[in-house]
């Protein structure tokens, strides 16, 4: 198992070497720059005045030497200042990441908890009438779009209760309960979301395992139902769950910009969309590579849980 | 007007650049919660809110924190590096700058576009309006924060702040226009123009030209870290995307002021999100675009105070490469204006509740705003004239042409496409559309080597007739992007600077607007007259002629107060 996940790791090397020449070749190929976004507005900046900034912010290297200089960076974990804002990208790291950690697993728990139960019971009770529940839940959750549930359940809020969550993130070491009170709704709302695709998928698993032969065995000694479904069928439906929840994990972190903008979250997806607006090279370059390196280890993470799930499976 | 013209909105605008053309907008949260209520509301009469809300003849109380759920961020804290709303939405708070405009709480209406002293008590002009002399307000202090600490403010600040700007920056084409500054002792600044200009005060009391401080830029290196000043307010906390904290100053010159103890905004870049902000409680000011918004509002917050303010400009219009052909034929000009519907535009996109567009604020040439008709011949919606003029012009089964534009609100999409229709309908001429990012629209824009048409800008903090017509008109300046070449045009605006009379300033503006009109030079699209709307206890936040107290003339924040 060791030299299966050295090896894993060795092999994202390339991977992630092809995403930070992906990236840094789609910034470069997109038309203007920081300095026009920020300043070309005023129409008071020559191109002389212009071209010296941009020499003060290495802008005019050749492509290689600024792409070796980035990667130089990135290894010596100094990734360098935000061209438009100026402020150190670990910093604006280091306010933003937290915020969607903890939007991304709030989400993810409450997902869980939706999606596990209601596709268990989905399953066990086929064709019922709480299957059929079941299956529209999973559907509206496929369905509905983020920005629209999100508006949705704002609006409705402040119309039916006259209550928002509090706008103006507060960190949850300042204030735990005004923090929850904040995280809930966003978090619902992409737990949703998340739960559907994962209910499905807990439902047919469950409906193919319980048709094992093993689970027939087991009815047979006459366990108790629920036994039979938490304890024998479940964790071998749950290999092909675990596996859309690490790539849903690898979503959540990049995907959470329309949420966080609805519920003015100060999270990572507004920081790199705003980042790819403004052309600020070096946060969008350093945030993509952050995805990319922890989609790679939540890969690897999952494949290595299927042991775990399933001592049949061995890693060569 | 939108004082958010030139600012990106990414966050605003990310999630309809993501969604909106999936179709899922009209089919959405609006129509369900507004839909219905509109259209009951439709068939009732409209109610009618004012266009001026004098100042509060009560007492002011002290005290209390304003909050307001706000769409922009500053980019950058550093007002050489910017002129986005983002950052003076509050900047105009915590500096100052040497003279101002009249806040609305010291007009009778909103045309008064006179100056006031800020930081200086008075200032004069040598005769040949080259040299002007500022006297400073005695007693004047830095915020008491290190490393100011409170120091007097001297004319050596002014002279080090405008340097500085005219060496760099987005605000250097105003301070290039000084030659020289001199320091006669510490409260007078005298400043040397290349050039004269009767309007240079103008230019100093624009928003942007706030005045910062040598220490802060000497230790910090840049101004992105502090924003230390003079104004009413001291910065106590800014954290990007999250809030702007602004703390009263105690030690503010105009004793007395400001009369709330804290302001607060919120960033929330969804426009939903602002919206249950206000009606929660949560936001004390809104801007709304549409009536239908403000019915929608006013639903939950029957006591909400609207203000139906009218706008002085549009800062949008269709610009043309009148540099090159066809569009260096004033007859194809011609014709294309008098092809659009432009009365269809404000009907439809704007509920009724915009104006046709022009680009100097009217109040600087006449009292009241434009009719239809006092646009002029080629400005009217006469389709069968405006083909047979094409035709005459030699193009009479149309052409092909291209238009980049950047959305800088959802109906500009909707204005877009129904130029298009007209285009194609009347004229048989081929608009293909772009629709780009902000920074590639800006980029390209700007570099004004552009083929076709684009829907252009002018700057939306300016105030001053100045910048409205000599810096976006004449041929020389690095703002003029409609790309204006007209030696008339040149003409009036260079003798504008130098004509010292109000009427006769009056007369010379009026005849570049009727050149403008005449020549099709800048086609000025219809433009929303948004509202401000507030909570019933607040007082004095009414918008003023050009400037709105939620951006560009945050200043006025000083005078509002809180009755509760």
């Amino acid at each position: 198992m060791y030299k299966y996940a050295l090896r894993r790791l060795l092999l994202a090397v390339p991977v992630l070497l092809l995403s930070s020449l992906i990236v840094f070749g789609l910034m470069r190929v997109m038309p203007g720059d920081a300095l026009t976004a920020l300043m070309g507005e005023s129409g008071n900046i020559g191109e002389k005045e212009l071209a010296k900034i941009r020499k003060d912010l290495r802008l005019d290297l050749p492509y290689h030497e600024q792409y070796l200089l980035w990667v130089w960076q990135m290894v010596s974990l100094h990734p360098g200042d935000s061209i438009f804002t100026g402020e150190p990208i670990a910093v604006s790291l280091a306010k933003a990441v937290p915020v969607t950690l903890e939007l991304a697993a709030l989400a993810m728990a409450l997902g869980l908890v939706i999606a596990v139960p209601i596709g268990v019971l989905s399953a066990t009770r086929q064709d019922s009438a709480s299957d059929y529940v079941g299956r529209v839940v999973a559907v509206s959750g496929l369905s509905l779009p983020d920005f629209w549930l999100g508006t949705l359940v704002i609006t409705f809020a402040a119309i039916w209760f006259h209550w928002i969550p509090a706008i103006g993130y507060v960190s949850f070491w300042e204030s735990p309960l005004r923090n929850l009170q904040q995280f809930l709704l966003p978090a619902a709302v992409l737990g949703f979301r998340l739960s559907a695709a994962t209910m499905r998928m807990t439902r047919s698993t469950v409906l193919e395992v319980l048709r094992e032969d093993y689970v027939r065995t087991a009815w047979a000694k006459g366990l108790e139902g629920r036994i039979v479904v938490y304890k024998h069928a479940l964790k071998n439906a749950l290999i092909p769950v675990v596996t859309i929840v690490g790539g849903q994990l690898g979503v959540l972190l990049a995907g959470t910009v329309v949420v966080e903008t609805i519920f003015a979250l100060p999270g990572m997806g507004r920081l790199t969309v705003e980042a790819i607006l403004f052309r600020d090279y070096p946060v969008v370059q350093t945030n993509v590579m952050l995805v990319a390196g922890t989609l790679v280890s939540l890969n690897l993470l999952v494949d290595l849980t299927y042991a775990w799930l399933d001592p049949r499976i061995r890693y060569q | 007007m939108h004082d958010d013209l030139l600012a990106p909105q990414p966050s605003r605008l990310d999630r309809r650049q993501f969604l909106t053309h999936a179709g899922w907008t009209g089919l959405g949260a609006g129509a369900l919660v507004a839909g219905a209520g509109r259209r009951r509301a439709s068939a009732q009469a409209k109610p009618s809110y004012p266009e001026w809300i004098a100042a509060s003849t009560s007492p002011p109380k002290r005290g209390g924190t304003l909050t307001r759920a706000s769409a922009w961020d500053p980019p950058v804290i550093d007002p050489r590096l910017t002129q986005s709303v983002g950052l003076y939405q509050f900047a105009g708070l915590v500096g100052s700058r040497l003279v101002r405009y009249r806040f609305p709480d010291e007009v009778s209406g909103p045309a008064d576009l006179s100056l006031k002293g800020d930081l200086a008590e008075s200032w004069q002009a040598s005769p040949d309006f080259r040299v002007w002399t500022f006297k400073l307000r005695p007693g004047v202090k830095w915020h008491n924060v290190a490393p100011l600490n409170g120091r007097e403010f001297v004319a050596a600040d002014v002279k080090y702040c405008f340097e500085a700007y005219a060496r760099e920056g987005a605000q250097s084409f105003t301070f290039q226009e000084i030659e020289g500054i001199e320091t006669p002792d510490k409260l007078t600044v005298r400043i040397h123009l290349k050039t004269p200009n009767v309007l240079f005060p103008q230019n100093v009391a624009e928003p942007i030209t706030v005045l910062f401080s040598k220490e802060v830029l000497e230790e910090d290196g840049d101004l992105k870290k502090r924003m230390i000043s003079t104004g009413p307010y001291i910065l106590k906390e800014h954290t990007r995307k999250v809030r702007v904290v602004l703390a009263r100053n105690p030690d503010y010159w105009d004793k007395g002021r400001p009369y709330i103890d804290e302001y607060v905004i919120l960033s929330t870049p969804d426009a939903a999100t602002r919206m249950a902000a206000f009606r929660t409680g949560q936001s004390e000011i809104i801007w709304l675009a549409s009536p239908s918004e403000v019915e929608t509002v006013r639903k939950t917050n029957a006591n909400a105070v609207v203000h139906a303010y009218h706008n002085s400009l549009a800062p949008f219009g269709v610009a043309l490469a009148q540099d090159k052909p066809p569009f260096n034929d004033v007859r194809v000009r011609r014709a294309l204006s008098m092809a659009i519907d432009r009365q269809k535009q404000v009907d439809t996109v704007f509920e009724g509740h915009g104006i046709l567009g022009w680009g100097v604020p009217y109040v600087y040439y006449q009292d009241k705003p434009l009719t239809a008709a006092s646009f002029g011949p080629w400005w009217q919606y006469k389709p069968a004239e405006a083909k047979k003029l094409l035709a005459e012009a030699g193009h009479p089964n149309g052409f092909d042409t291209t238009l980049f534009y950047y959305e800088y609100f959802p109906q500009m999409t909707s204005q877009v496409q129904l130029v298009q229709q007209d285009l194609k309908r009347n004229l048989n001429i081929n608009v293909k559309i772009t629709k780009l990012d902000y920074t590639t629209y800006y980029g390209r824009y700007v570099e004004s080597k552009w083929d076709g048409m684009s829907w252009g800008f002018q700057s939306g903090h300016a105030i001053g007739l100045d910048e409205r017509t000599y810096q976006y008109m004449h041929s020389r300046s690095t703002k003029n992007f409609f790309r204006v070449n007209d030696p008339v045009i040149d003409e009036l605006t260079t003798k504008l600077r130098q004509t010292p009379n109000v009427a006769d300033q009056r007369a010379i503006t009026k005849k570049i607007v009727d050149r403008e009109f005449d020549q099709v030079l800048r086609m000025w699209m219809p433009y929303d007259n948004g509202f401000m709307v507030f909570q019933p206890h607040v007082r004095n936040a009414a918008a003023g002629a050009l400037r709105r107290t939620d951006g560009y003339g945050s200043s006025a924040i000083a005078r509002v107060w809180l009755d509760r």
